[in-house]
């Protein structure tokens, strides 16, 4: 049996593991002692790695270069020369009719590594020249990457995972950790076991308010107001540290003016929360030694994401919880490689290692590596404008690589049309998914396994990861894909391997100029800022109390709550907030085709409701039931659940067939345009016939797997040649 | 003392990675491609209530109530633990009712017998099926080895009279703090 080293693809914990092959096949994966997961792994790192196989179990593995030349015709089998040259003639043309901006790419915070991104936002920028160039982040923590970069100069994790189990005191808000990164909830259990206190803020009932010592069940959409009554608390119990605040912030006074009203007995209605119970969570916080703020998209997806991500730093400010060891503000990143799609500057603002396309000595710095005159200076359209651009024909092709917006946008009707309104659409990806099926051009690349890389982890960790087997079928490397077209639009781009471009990079970014390969061997893991080959990584931000601001400062920010937008009525009476499951990922095309994952989990999902609202609809445990809001329906199953609080339903987004975000709106941050997944006006409704609901599931599920898997068996039919 | 897998609630956060664990023990080495939902039987249990999360799976009784139930001694004390010997299971379920804990169960699974090179179908062949400690596998418990909070402990007499030292231990100091 061979083993080879790879870095988990699933959530931005980073958990080192090896992949166990046996005759050019996967069959096991085993943990390794990484740096942030310590020998450990979760579901998903032990049983997720079967999808390389090509189990077709919910969608297969791509093959061949696959096009359609009308988008009512079936898709053919193509090869990559002419793949290449359709994809080059018809982008060069759009940009020659239309201009740059008229293009949009995306980058992948997935399994493709930190390389392909680098190159894709190269590729857009300098071959397109444009820079619409994003990625998921926008739909989960663009809000803390925008918000922390006002408040505190940097928009990563300013702590690292190891820390959490040494610090005093976890503020957990809005951040289901059980569910979303297993391995860092272990720090947390950990961190309890040596005495720390733990206060969650979280509607629900989630596995670490079981393990609280104060568990603050605030409502849904009421964030805002929350965190302010927390800074007035600080302010008026006066248990902020002065001397910080008057050595390290700026914006005191303004601050104290704007959360002066929001006492915890003023947000007591708002929140629905005991006063008490306020006070005691932030005398708990300013009491530690040390304090770690925790969040995830219970902040972040809302339409005031923002703001609260400046709310919170704020408490860390106040307490001077930052630049030293085990305290801090943690954004904990999503998916495996969020953070690196960041770092590399799939970003429409910003170049790799942040910095920005509107500063004109980055953009001369890049122009030169890059040999082109200039670089665009117009900052980007991010992903959540694209349906709306798309409509509106300010946007006319996509170039979408290793993401399902089909299935992870909000409001999905909305999504097809804008799909529908494109003249041209590139999906590039390993999966058939039904983002490719409404694409011109697909195009197949390596998966996880097949190609190496560098990830980074939620807390700036750099690390190596390796191939396992050879990919099988007609099949390239997504940077290699990238390079072809490019070169094929008269921009020569040639790669041998990924440190070549890694070395590159490096050489743009400050910020990552000691994170050489030959650091990441092995279990190596360098946390950037990394700005000297002999300096090892930071393990936390802001050492000394410096802030990444031009007054070195941090900035005390707040903001005024704002309602959710979505409006409940008669009709539409319960909240629907979309979440996690640990068993599944993203949009599922990886951990939907793992036989223990979707064993232990398939469709339609379920939407978890409260005792009391289910007896009230006349709606029994394990029933199929219909969902819908203001934009869509869809049939899901009731899973009735103490731990879900009344008047609030939460659904995975996985879901083909129990889609939630065919029923969540379009509705998002002013700053970060990251939409409100977290609040949408819903109706449930039992259906009587549960015989016909059953089979009506089936049947439609049926239906889309053998449309997904015809495509592409059809095409291989088409072409012999290529088959 | 037999031994047996114990469970911390304080540590468990529900994600059923020993059920995969547990389920993938018991294919013969067949790997993880053969897990479907149909045949998806693990002998671990996760169990999740408004206030309690946590695996629920066999205790290997002292005086085992699945033991004393089985009319055809289908149940035995082996290796420090409870045992079942599947030739003799009649699948009466005695002993699923006789188990204060739900760690039992009967499945069935086909029945075949090799013949001349040839495969025979033998309809179905009852199992009581529970938690056997994994006792083929060298690693001990997959359960035990998988739990990513290591919630899960494989008890024997020695991990247990270490508890209970600490324990005590424990007991006399808060009796200290008491009296004090």
């Amino acid at each position: 049996m061979e083993k080879h080293m790879a870095v988990c693809p699933y959530c931005g914990t980073g958990c080192k593991l090896n992949l166990l092959v046996e005759g050019g096949k996967v069959v096991g994966a085993e943990p390794l002692n990484g740096v942030t997961n310590e020998g450990e792994l979760c579901l998903k790192g032990y049983f997720g790695f079967d999808f390389i196989n090509d189990t077709k179990i919910l969608t297969p593995r791509l093959r061949n270069p696959m096009l359609r030349r009308s988008r009512d015709a079936a898709f053919e089998a193509v090869s990559w020369d002419e793949a290449i040259q359709y994809a080059a003639t018809r982008l060069s043309e759009i940009k020659a009719k239309h201009g740059p901006d008229s293009i949009m790419t995306t980058g992948s915070s997935r399994g493709t590594g930190n390389e392909t991104n680098y190159v894709m936002q190269k590729f857009t920028r300098a071959v397109l020249g444009t820079n619409n160039v994003d990625n998921c982040a926008r739909v989960c923590h663009g809000p803390s990457v925008a918000g922390l970069l006002t408040t505190l100069g940097n928009g990563a994790m300013s702590n690292s995972i190891p820390e959490i189990e040494d610090t005093k005191c976890v503020l957990v808000f809005g951040y289901n950790v059980a569910d979303s990164h297993p391995v860092i909830a272990r720090r947390i259990i950990k961190a309890k076991e040596r005495g720390a206190k733990i206060i969650v803020c979280d509607p629900r009932k989630i596995e670490t308010a079981r393990l609280a010592d104060l568990w603050l069940p605030l409502k849904n959409g009421s964030n805002m107001a929350l965190v302010n009554a927390f800074a007035n608390v600080l302010i008026t119990e006066k248990l902020y540290d002065k001397d910080y605040v008057a050595n390290h912030t700026e914006g005191f006074e303004e601050y104290k003016a704007t959360v002066a009203k929001y006492t915890p007995e003023y947000v007591e209605s708002i929140t629905g929360l005991a006063a008490a119970d306020i006070r005691e969570a932030m005398r708990i916080y300013a009491a530690a030694p040390t304090a770690t703020i925790l969040w995830g998209m219970g902040v972040t997806q809302w339409g005031q994401g923002v703001d609260v991500v400046k709310g919170l730093s704020g408490l860390a400010l106040l307490t001077g919880n930052l630049g030293r060891p085990n305290v801090g503000v943690g954004p904990v990143r999503g998916q495996n490689n969020v953070q690196g799609s960041c770092d590399m500057g799939v970003l429409p603002d910003n170049f790799p290692g942040y910095q920005r396309v509107d500063d004109a000595k980055a953009r001369a710095k890049f122009a030169k590596a890059w040999g082109v005159p200039s670089l665009p200076d117009k900052v980007g359209c991010r992903l959540t404008d694209v349906p709306h651009l798309a409509e509106t024909g300010a946007l006319k092709a996509m170039y979408i690589m290793g993401e399902d917006p089909a299935q992870t946008e909000p409001d999905l009707a909305q999504v097809r049309k804008g799909f529908a309104a494109l003249d041209f659409i590139i999906v590039q990806d390993i999966f058939m998914t039904k983002t490719a099926m409404f694409a011109d051009l697909i195009l197949p690349a390596t998966s996880w396994g097949e190609h190496e890389g560098v990830f980074s982890a939620a807390d700036r960790s750099f690390q190596r990861f390796t191939k396992a087997v050879d990919a099988k079928g007609d099949v390239k490397h997504d940077w290699e894909i990238i390079s072809l077209l490019a070169t094929a639009m008269g921009y020569p781009m040639h790669y041998t391997d990924t440190k070549q471009i890694w070395d590159e990079l490096r050489e743009l970014c400050p910020l990552y100029y000691g994170a050489t390969y030959e650091k990441m061997e092995g279990l190596g893991c360098v946390q950037w800022p990394c700005r000297t080959l002999d300096s090892p990584g930071s393990k936390y931000l802001y050492e000394g109390n410096i802030f990444q601001r031009p007054s070195g400062k941090g900035l005390l920010f707040a903001s005024e709550w704002r309602p959710p937008q979505d409006q409940l009525n008669e009709e539409f009476p319960l909240v629907l907030c979309t979440v996690r499951e640990v068993g599944h990922y993203s949009c599922r095309s990886m951990t939907g085709n793992c036989a223990a994952l979707q064993t232990l989990a398939d469709e339609p999902g379920y939407v978890t409701i409260n005792p009391k609202d289910a007896k009230a609809l006349g709606i029994r445990d394990q029933e199929l039931v219909w969902v819908s809001s203001r934009r869509g329906k869809v049939i899901s199953r009731a899973s009735v659940t103490d731990r879900t609080n009344q008047g609030a339903v939460y659904m995975t987004y996985q879901w083909w067939i129990g889609a939630c975000n065919e029923l969540t709106i379009h509705a998002v941050d002013p700053i970060a345009k990251t939409p409100e997944y977290k609040y949408a006006a819903v109706r449930v409704e039992p259906i009587a016939d549960q015989v016909w609901a059953e089979n009506h599931v089936q049947q439609e599920y049926a239906t889309l797997k053998s449309g997904l898997s015809g495509a592409v068996s059809r095409a291989a039919k088409k072409a012999p040649a290529y088959a | 003392m037999n031994r047996f897998v114990a469970a911390n609630p304080s540590k468990c956060i529900g994600c059923r990675t020993c059920e995969v664990a547990c389920a993938l023990a018991h294919t013969d080495g067949a790997g993880v491609d053969t897990l479907a939902p149909e045949t998806f039987k693990p002998r671990i249990h996760m169990v999740k209530t408004a206030s309690v999360s946590t695996a629920v799976m066999c205790h290997h009784c002292e005086d085992a109530p699945c033991v004393n139930a089985c009319p055809n001694n289908a149940i035995v004390y082996r290796q420090h633990s409870v045992q079942v010997e599947q030739d003799r299971c009649l699948g009466c379920k005695n002993c699923v009712l006789a188990c204060p804990f739900g760690a039992m169960d009967v499945v069935t699974v086909p029945a075949v017998r090799q013949f001349a090179g040839m495969t025979l179908s033998l309809g179905v062949k009852a199992q009581a099926h529970k938690c056997d400690l994994c006792v083929n596998r060298e690693a001990g418990p997959a359960c035990v080895s998988v739990c990513p909070t290591n919630a899960l402990t494989l008890m024997d007499r020695a991990s247990m009279d270490e508890t209970l030292r600490q324990r005590r231990e424990r007991a006399a100091l808060e009796a200290a703090d008491v009296a004090a």
